[in-house]
């Protein structure tokens, strides 16, 4: 069933924000999917650039300075949509929180604090990766950072290749291990955090 | 200029049917006003053909004021009704400003809430003082357009928090002014280049102004300008390049660092020499104390780059946490834009090109680039054409809620592209809780008494439920002008309270900067804090508990039991009053493992209550 224009009763696109026949903003709707928003079918498999593209050429009809001098509602509702647009660009642009948001829509949360990581596989490579660092920041030696940084980018690139393999089809059917994985990247991620933020301060220095 | 002449079908710009708008850039030394006519930005000129107006207001009598020029010149002789630099005071409390206010020869007077000086036309406000400012600018839009315009875009920094963007806002409004948008300042040099040079990529704007410095990384495509990260340290600007030469001054001089009347007149030279480095290799100094003692100095251009190294290499951590936020490295960017008086500085352009790896875009001039900018998103507002412009600014402070043990737990993290929204759940932390009280706060910082407080409001009728059990979500929303709304509601029964947060002050730019910089050098010190502030807190929970759980049923305890709790619970209040969160930890772990016989036995009295109850409930039935 296709959704109508409020204003002209027009058939909405894709998304159901903005009549492309009369050019009324259509009233926000809460219950909408991330991928909805954004106009795109549910799937890990997605490019970044042409993602950021499609926002940006939404948020072009629905950011609120093309409202400034509509009525309160009007704003209302660009201001809804505007909102939930830089949501969808942030989470899923980023692979580990696009995977966690697919894994939470069929009620897995395998990043909740509740969930104990048992691999004692990923706890040993966590704390080997955690000395290096260490080690690398008290000798004060950017050029060991960069190529720790190096290598824990790519030990992320593969682990975001691995959740396109557990992701391909949806609802995951090994959602167990897709979690594994996503605990994995957000240490991956984490790490690479700290390594920026130690290249920062000896920079600094 | 190409892209500026594109017009829609039926949307053809006929200069009659062109809805009028300005841009104002309101700043700290001089403001001044532009607008796009016949489709250039344009900035507006006095009748002496001068287009910078110095923000000095004078209060004289008859109630009359005088704005600009004339009161730049008075300022010595009539100090108490002559406000220069009023943008430091804007949505500040008396508090705020005490540091300031030594240094300033202005009457405030001590009150809560917003800041106000005495003049002798009465008691006026920042946002007063601003008003005259743009009232002149506005007269000025209006006889030069010959209408008025139906809308104003302000300038802001970057880095102006909630209080001092609201203030803004007022002070137009106060004007006469209808504000279309509230656009930050780097942000709005952008969009002058940008749509001049019809560039297209990842540029760094690097503003340093008399006593700021910020630092904003934007992406342009396709008439979108992104900011995709803004960093600043506000306790820095070309003032202090103006100290490092004094500084100088008085030790080739030979002279003690004397009077206040003395080191005026030195910063003023240093000034002076600072300008004239800009054109000249060098300059001469004549340093002339008193009569009959006098002093010949020169300062090359090579000297002054040394002395000002300093302040120059203080500007570049910023930088770096810049582009971090952004995820970008150097090599990524395709230019990088000068704004501001200091940005003239030779040595300064050097610094940049070697940062960056490239000579700097100066070809706009960095006095007019930000009002240009404002000129040319306000003509879009008002529905002139443009419909390709688009800016997509971010939150440059992080907002977040105090939460026990006086923590504050971030919801909206700094850089996080606006209009932005964020919900986040809380819960009670006593039994039969039924208010709650929410505290807004904006910075960096782990500990509430390091970030500055937004506002406080409460939730009431909480339905009384055991502690954890209530949902208490809260949502942050933030407009595109960087204005914070507040909601809680509790998600079992929709109670709910709403707050649009208008703090009557706000942070201090020096605060913000000195935040900013403390989060980053007490990184480790705030970890340890947070885990004792959390210790604490888990240590009180356990021992109030225990005091209900005595209250009742201390009798289901032999006298040893009683004996060993006792003992457990003395030495975890005795931690709690020490500072070491491994202690306080094992402590109240200690309590926990000698209080089990009583939790034990009083869930078995419970059950056997509430099967009791039930059967009488049966009965009454």
């Amino acid at each position: 069933m296709a959704d109508s224009c409020i204003q002209c009763g027009a058939e909405l696109g894709v998304p159901p924000a903005f009549c492309h026949i009369c050019g009324t903003i259509q009233p926000f709707r809460p219950e909408l999917s991330l991928f909805a928003v954004v106009g795109l079918p549910a799937s890990f498999d997605l490019d970044a650039q042409s993602l950021r593209e499609r926002v940006l050429d939404l948020q072009k009809m629905l950011h609120p300075d093309r409202f400034a001098h509509a009525d309160a509602t009007k704003r209302r509702y660009s201001l809804e949509w505007s909102t939930r647009l830089n949501e969808a660009l942030a989470i899923l642009r980023d692979p580990l929180k696009r995977a966690d948001y697919l894994l939470r829509a069929q009620g897995v949360d395998a990043l909740g604090e509740q969930v104990k990581v048992a691999d004692p596989a990923l706890l040993m490579s966590q704390m080997m990766y955690r000395e290096r660092l260490e080690d690398l920041l008290a000798a004060k030696d950017l050029q060991g950072l960069e190529a720790l940084r190096t290598e824990v980018t790519a030990a992320g690139d593969k682990a975001i290749e691995k959740l396109g393999i557990f992701l391909k089809t949806l609802p995951c059917s090994q959602s167990a291990a897709a979690g594994a994985v996503l605990r994995e990247l957000q240490f991956l991620d984490k790490l690479e955090d700290e390594i920026d933020r130690g290249e920062e301060s000896l920079q600094n220095l | 200029m190409a892209l500026m002449q594109i017009a829609e079908p039926g949307m053809t710009a006929d200069p009659h049917q062109r809805r009028l708008a300005i841009g104002i850039d309101l700043g700290t030394t001089h403001s001044l006003v532009a607008s796009v006519l016949s489709a250039v930005p344009t900035v507006m000129r006095d009748h002496a053909g001068k287009y910078l107006l110095p923000s000095v207001v004078r209060y004289l009598e008859n109630d009359e004021v005088s704005v600009g020029y004339p009161a730049l010149a008075a300022a010595g002789q009539d100090p108490h009704n002559t406000i220069a630099s009023v943008k430091r005071f804007m949505g500040r409390g008396h508090a705020d400003v005490q540091k300031l206010a030594g240094h300033l020869p202005y009457d405030l007077v001590p009150d809560e809430g917003m800041l106000r000086l005495r003049t002798r036309a009465g008691e006026k406000s920042p946002v007063e003082v601003s008003a005259e400012i743009l009232r002149v600018l506005k007269a000025l839009a209006v006889e030069t357009l010959g209408a008025e315009p139906e809308g104003a875009v302000i300038t802001v920094p970057a880095y102006f928090d909630e209080a001092q963007r609201q203030a803004t806002k007022d002070a137009a409004r106060l004007a006469g002014l209808q504000v279309l948008r509230l656009l930050a300042e780097p942000t709005a040099a952008a969009v002058a280049y940008g749509l001049d040079k019809k560039s297209e990529g990842l540029f760094a704007i690097y503003d340093l102004g008399g006593g700021t410095f910020d630092i904003s990384i934007l992406r342009l495509q396709a008439g979108v300008f992104e900011v995709l990260a803004t960093a600043g340290d506000t306790a820095l600007g070309g003032d202090d390049m103006d100290h490092a030469i004094a500084e100088w001054l008085i030790a080739e001089s030979g002279s003690p660092q004397g009077d206040p009347v003395w080191r005026r007149q030195l910063l003023q030279q240093a000034r002076q020499a600072k300008e004239a480095l800009t054109e000249q290799e060098q300059v001469p100094i004549h340093l002339e104390r008193e009569a009959g003692n006098s002093r010949a100095l020169t300062l090359s251009r090579k000297q002054f780059a040394e002395l000002i190294q300093p302040v120059l290499q203080r500007t570049l951590p910023a930088c770096r946490r810049a582009l971090r936020d952004a995820g970008l490295k150097v090599s990524d960017l395709d230019g990088v834009v000068l704004v501001g008086g200091a940005t003239r500085v030779p040595a300064l352009r050097s610094l940049v090109a070697e940062f960056f790896q490239q000579p700097p875009l100066t070809d706009i001039d960095p006095d007019q680039v930000v009002a240009l900018g404002a000129a040319i998103q306000a003509d879009a507002l008002v529905g002139n054409q443009r419909e390709d412009l688009l800016l997509m600014d971010v939150l440059p402070l992080s907002l977040g809620l105090e939460t026990m043990g006086g923590l504050v737990e971030k919801i909206i993290p700094r850089n996080t592209p606006i209009p932005a929204a964020k919900a986040q759940e809380f819960t009670t932390f006593k039994d039969g809780q039924t208010a709650m009280s929410i505290h807004v706060l904006q910075g960096e910082r782990d500990l509430v008494q390091d970030c500055r407080s937004l506002a406080r409001f409460s939730l009431r009728g909480i339905p009384p439920m055991v502690a954890g059990a209530a949902r208490i979500r809260v949502t942050f929303q933030v407009d595109a002008d960087g204005l914070l709304t507040v909601s809680a509601e509790e998600s079992s029964t929709g109670v709910r309270s709403e707050v649009i947060v208008k703090p009557s002050f706000g942070l201090d730019d020096a605060e913000i900067a000195r935040m900013l910089q403390e989060s980053f050098a007490h990184g480790a010190e705030d970890v340890s804090q947070r885990r004792l502030a959390e210790a604490r807190v888990e240590g009180e929970r356990v021992l109030e508990a225990l005091q209900g759980a005595l209250q009742s049923d201390a009798a289901l305890l032999d006298a040893t039991e009683q004996a060993c709790l006792d003992a457990a619970r003395q030495d975890l209040q005795q931690c709690l009053s020490g500072s070491d969160a491994d202690a306080i930890q094992k402590a109240a772990e200690a309590v926990e493992a000698a209080a089990e016989p009583l939790v034990q036995r009083r869930m078995d009295s419970a059950l056997q209550r509430a099967i009791a109850g039930r059967s009488i409930d049966d009965l009454g039935d």
